[in-house]
């Protein structure tokens, strides 16, 4: 997992304007069951999978994209933009 | 780019492979632990830690905003 200090120099670097955040004890990871274990040799590692999810305001999943379908960001992006229309139309 | 940043709050969390080292049971097994979670599900809580340092929850969103979650492997690396 990267550290914050790691973070915040890629945040630097990229120049993005939101949250990176550490998963430094892999708890939200496991609770999302994102998290992927592999044993080589003798010796087990953990890396997370790639995933795009989209909360809504309630704290309801509106959207969730894992692995390879999870590299292109634009179907979680048009999922808000709905959201967006949908809670502002009310 | 404007519309987007105002209505999704952006977190990405990014997970280098600095791993864990847990006692192994088999040689060259592969664990996934596919997600249960599923739309219209509820989040499960969050309490991370940003890039400056601060605590971010998700139930800090509630009721305010809606959270794009985006899982980054490898953010920054070279390769």
């Amino acid at each position: 997992m990267d550290s914050p200090a790691a973070n915040a120099a890629f945040a630097k670097q990229i120049d993005i304007k939101f949250p990176l955040l550490s998963d430094m004890n892999k708890k939200m990871l496991k609770d999302y069951g994102i998290l992927k274990g592999y044993d080589v040799q003798s010796e087990s590692y953990q890396w997370a999978r790639r995933a795009n999810i989209v909360i809504d305001k309630e704290g309801i999943i509106q959207h969730i994209e894992e692995d390879e379908s999870a590299v292109n960001p634009n179907n979680a992006l048009s999922v808000c933009v709905d959201l967006h229309k949908k809670q502002t139309a009310k | 780019m404007q519309t987007r940043r105002a209505i999704a709050s952006f977190l990405l969390l990014a997970a280098l492979p600095v791993s864990l080292v847990i006692p192994a049971r088999s040689q060259n097994a592969e664990q996934v632990a596919k997600t249960t979670l599923k739309v219209g599900d509820h989040a499960p809580d969050f309490t991370l830690l940003s890039d400056q340092w601060k605590t971010v929850k998700l139930s800090d969103f509630r009721g305010k905003k809606n959270v794009f979650l985006a899982v980054y492997v490898l953010a920054f690396t070279g390769g």
